[in-house]
Formats: C-alpha cells, structure tokens, sequence
C-alpha cells in the first residue's frame, strides 16, 4: 500500500477502498486474475472442509451432551434435536466456522501479503499501475465472501450429525425421529440469521487478513506480528459482531 | 521528441521530519546508462521510489518526456508509467505466477499484444536472459542470479524507453555479475533504452556507466555529478574518492592468511 494513502482512521479508509473496489467494477473492470480467485476459493472451500467437519461435528455433539444431561432430568430429551438444531443454525455453526476461517485462511491472508510486502512484490504491482486493493485484496475477499454461505450451510448440516450421533447414543432417539424434530425446530428466521452472519463474518475475516497483511512492517518479524494481529482481531471482531447481531435480532424480535 | 527522458529538477526527499536528501537534480538521456551512487542509507532507494511513483517528494519535480508524474493525475500516472520498466533489488517477482506469467503481465497491461503476441514476446526476452525454458517455473523454484535475471525480463518486457535497475548485481558472485552487466549494456545498445542504474558494485559501474550522480548522507545531498570513470579518476571529494577508491587494490587489506605468509617469509628471507 501507498504510505501516503494510510489515514488516521486506516481501518475505516481501507474498508471504505474494499467497498469502492468491489462496486466501482462490478463486475467487468474487477482488475485481478480469475486463477488468483479460484486459488484461494479452492484455498478456503475444499481445503477447509476437513476442519470444519472435524469442529462442527464436535461442536453439535458437545451441545446435545450437554442438553441431554439436563433436558432428561425433565422428561423432555427429544428437545435435544431443538437445542442443537437451533443454537447451530443460529449461532455456532456461523461463529465457529469464521473462527476456523479466521485462523486459517485470515492468517494466511496475512502472511501472504505480508511476505509479498516485504519481498517488493506489492511494489512492483504498483510501479505498473495495479492497485494493491484491486489486485490482491477484491479476490480474496470476494472469494472468502462467496464460499462462507456454503461452509455454513456444510457447517449446519454436520452440527446437526453431531448432535444426532450423541443423542442416538445417550437418549435411544432414532435418527429418523432425532431429523424430523430438528426439521421442525429450524426455521427459515435462524438459518436467515446464520446465513447473513457467515456473509458477513466471511467478508470481515478476510478484509482484516489482508489489512494487517498490506501494513505489515517488511520484515519477518512483521510477518509474524501481522499473522498474530489478523487472527486476534479477526476472532475478537466475530464474537463482537455476533453480539451486535444478537441485540438486533432481539430489538426486531426475530 | 527530446533527448532527455528523465528531467529531476530540485528533488527532497524525506520520511516525515527526516531529510534524506534535497537538491537532487539531473537528467537522463537516450541510449545511455546512468548511475545513482552514494553509501548505503544516503537515500538512493528512497529516489528511486520517488522517481517510480512509490514515494511521493516533499518538493521538487519529476518530469518524463516533460510530463510532472506528481503533478498528473492517476490516469496520466499510469500514461507514464507505461514508460518505465523496474528492477527491484529483490528482483519482486510475484511469488504466485510462473515466470512466463510474470512476464506477461506488463505486456498485458501496457501494451496491446493479444495472448498468443504476449507469450511469444514473453519467450523472446526470457530467451535474451537464458531463461527460455524455464517459463514455467516459479519463482521459488529459482536460485538468486536467476531471480534477477526474470526481473530484468519482466521490466523490459514491455520495451520501456526507460529502465531503472536496484542493485542488479547485489548478492550474485563475480561471473553472475558480469554477465549481468553484459546483458544490461547489450539491451541498452539492442533498444537504445535509457537505464538508470543504482548499484554499489564498482567494478559495474566503472565499465558500464555513462554518466551518473554522487549521494552523499551526511550532507543529504548530492556533492558530484558524473561519469563514475570520470570521477573516479578526477574527483577530489573525499566521500567520493572513499567510496569510488575503496575496492582499490594497493589499498585493500590483505587477508589475514596472506600477511601470516608474508610475515613467515619475510623472517625467512631475512638472515639470508
């Protein structure tokens, strides 16, 4: 990035330089390259899926135990299927799959950029006329922004196996009935609401991963603080947004 | 059209409140090499920036074919731009593309070569570098000397009428550098491009330069203009006369193990 362009308020300008990137060539002046944005789409879809599997399996098991540890004190096991159907497609699944993204595909982000900082490369994008933000920042941001819907949607779907897995275990419910209660509970409002939270998550982990990227110090030590600084601020800001969303969700009553 | 492609008229270059170097004025012509000079930290890369567009002087003009750059507009900017090609000191190839596409991607954007004209041109000069068939390697996959080499490529790819090259020799040993220097002088006399040239190799800019400028840090600004042969042999400053003088080699300290030779030899010539 050009020194001169950093602001007082960097974050906002770089937030404000994404949305002008994004909107000002929609679509056909876009300045990157198609094979940068399927890199790093297939970077962060088909590689990420192991992880979110492995956490979103556990997260859905985890809330059914602890639902069923109660909710059989009072007779009412089968709302197992409710609560996890429920807290994954309104929160978890959106929150855990950002904080997996945030910690993998944010921070390589960050040490991407970082490192290209420090070896010119963003320089000599520059010297040629091609804007850092056009260039390196749109396509990892739309990509993350493109697939987050999808792992969310993935995220759900293997929560609610989690879930499945320890009920069938602890409380005898059939898969069949443990699914159809939990096709009840979910509506269109809570899997609405963890959808717009994933868009959004998606979007934020990846513009913080390239901001701490493109202001990286060039060395390697600044590397490693932008890696560190992306991924901190990426989770902190998850758990933030979440909450705005929270207070929104209950002011609008959904 | 005028000679001189590069007009510095009064250059000051500064990071907030520190002043790296003022006063800094010349002019490159057509078809000749010339040398940015100066210890390390005196700011020869910080002009380079500015002449490049990455960093902006806090006074002072820098006109192209007399054109301002830091008075034009960003449209104009990238006009200019198309002017100039860069070698940067890391050679900066872009890590995620493959040499031929490093190459490519200048031509893509300053020239009007459809894909199968770009490849073709992107072979040509990767052939002048002695990369031609490494095309499709990555960058990491090349060692240093070759970095540069692809660097070199991807600036004058695009024919540029002006070459600015940081420390093309830097870090590469003695038959690498030569050959670095052959490949600089033969694209100068191929293209009649102007090259401007920062670099601490003497031996380079002894043999290859035809007209340069002298940076000094302490005084942050320039104490000597010249051909870097010419100062060599006739300046008198002492800041240029240290730095041009310093690879002298009656002046050079013998290594260590040479002076123990002398020493033993001399004890053994003496009672003889």
């Amino acid at each position: 990035m050009h020194p001169t362009s950093l602001l007082p308020l960097r974050q906002v300008a770089f937030l404000g330089q994404v949305v002008l990137s994004a909107l000002s060539g929609f679509p056909a002046r876009w300045r990157f390259r198609g094979q940068d944005f399927a890199r790093v789409a297939a970077d962060c879809s088909a590689r990420a899926v192991p992880i979110v599997t492995v956490v979103n399996v556990l997260v859905g098991a985890i809330l059914a135990f602890v639902g069923a540890v109660q909710l059989v004190k009072f007779g009412a096991g089968i709302y197992v299927a409710d609560l996890v159907a429920i807290a994954v497609s309104r929160e978890m699944a959106a929150i855990i799959t950002a904080v997996v993204m945030a910690g993998r595909t944010g921070a390589a982000f960050a040490a991407e950029l970082a490192t290209m900082q420090t070896n010119e490369e963003v320089d000599a994008l520059e010297v040629l006329g091609l804007n850092a933000v056009d260039f390196l920042v749109l396509p990892r941001v739309l990509a993350l922004f493109a697939i987050m819907p999808l792992l969310f949607v993935y995220a759900c779907v293997t929560g609610l196996l989690g879930g499945m897995v320890v009920a069938a275990g602890m409380l005898d419910l059939s898969p069949a009935a443990y699914m159809e209660r939990s096709v009840d509970a979910l509506t269109w409002t809570h899997l609405g609401l963890g959808l717009a939270k994933s868009i959004v998550f998606g979007a934020m982990v990846a513009i913080t991963g390239c901001y701490f990227g493109l202001t990286a110090r060039r060395d390697a030590a600044g590397v490693g603080v932008a890696t560190t600084q992306a991924v901190v601020v990426s989770i902190v800001a998850v758990i933030v947004i979440d909450a705005v969303f929270a207070v929104c969700a209950d002011a609008l009553g959904i | 059209m005028a000679a001189t492609l590069l007009d510095v008229q009064g250059l000051e270059i500064r990071y907030g409140d520190r002043l790296v170097q003022r006063g800094v004025s010349f002019g490159v012509e057509r078809g000749t090499i010339f040398a940015v000079m100066g210890g390390s930290g005196c700011g020869k890369s910080s002009l380079l920036k500015c002449l490049i567009g990455l960093l902006e002087p806090a006074a002072g003009h820098v006109l192209y074919d007399g054109v301002d750059y830091w008075a034009s507009d960003e449209a104009a900017r990238n006009r200019l731009r198309a002017g100039f090609g860069m070698l940067f000191q890391s050679a900066a190839l872009w890590s995620s593309m493959s040499l031929m596409e490093n190459v490519c991607l200048p031509l893509e954007l300053h020239t009007r070569l459809d894909a199968a004209q770009r490849e073709h041109r992107a072979r040509e000069v990767l052939g002048w570098v002695g990369l031609a068939e490494f095309a499709a390697y990555m960058p990491a996959d090349l060692s240093g000397g070759m970095k540069k080499r692809a660097g070199l490529a991807r600036a004058i790819a695009a024919e540029a009428p002006l070459l600015y090259l940081d420390e093309p020799s830097a870090g590469l040993d003695p038959v690498s550098s030569l050959r670095l220097d052959e490949l600089i002088v033969s694209l100068r006399d191929r293209t009649g491009a102007a090259i401007v040239l920062v670099s601490h190799e003497l031996p380079s800019l002894l043999a290859i330069c035809d007209d340069g400028i002298f940076l000094d840090g302490d005084s942050h600004a320039p104490v000597a203009r010249g051909a870097p042969r010419t100062l060599y042999e006739e300046s008198s400053h002492p800041v240029v006369r240290a730095f041009l003088h310093r690879e002298e080699p009656l002046t050079r300290p013998a290594p260590a193990r040479a002076r123990t030779e002398r020493a033993s030899s001399a004890v053994d010539e003496g009672p003889s």
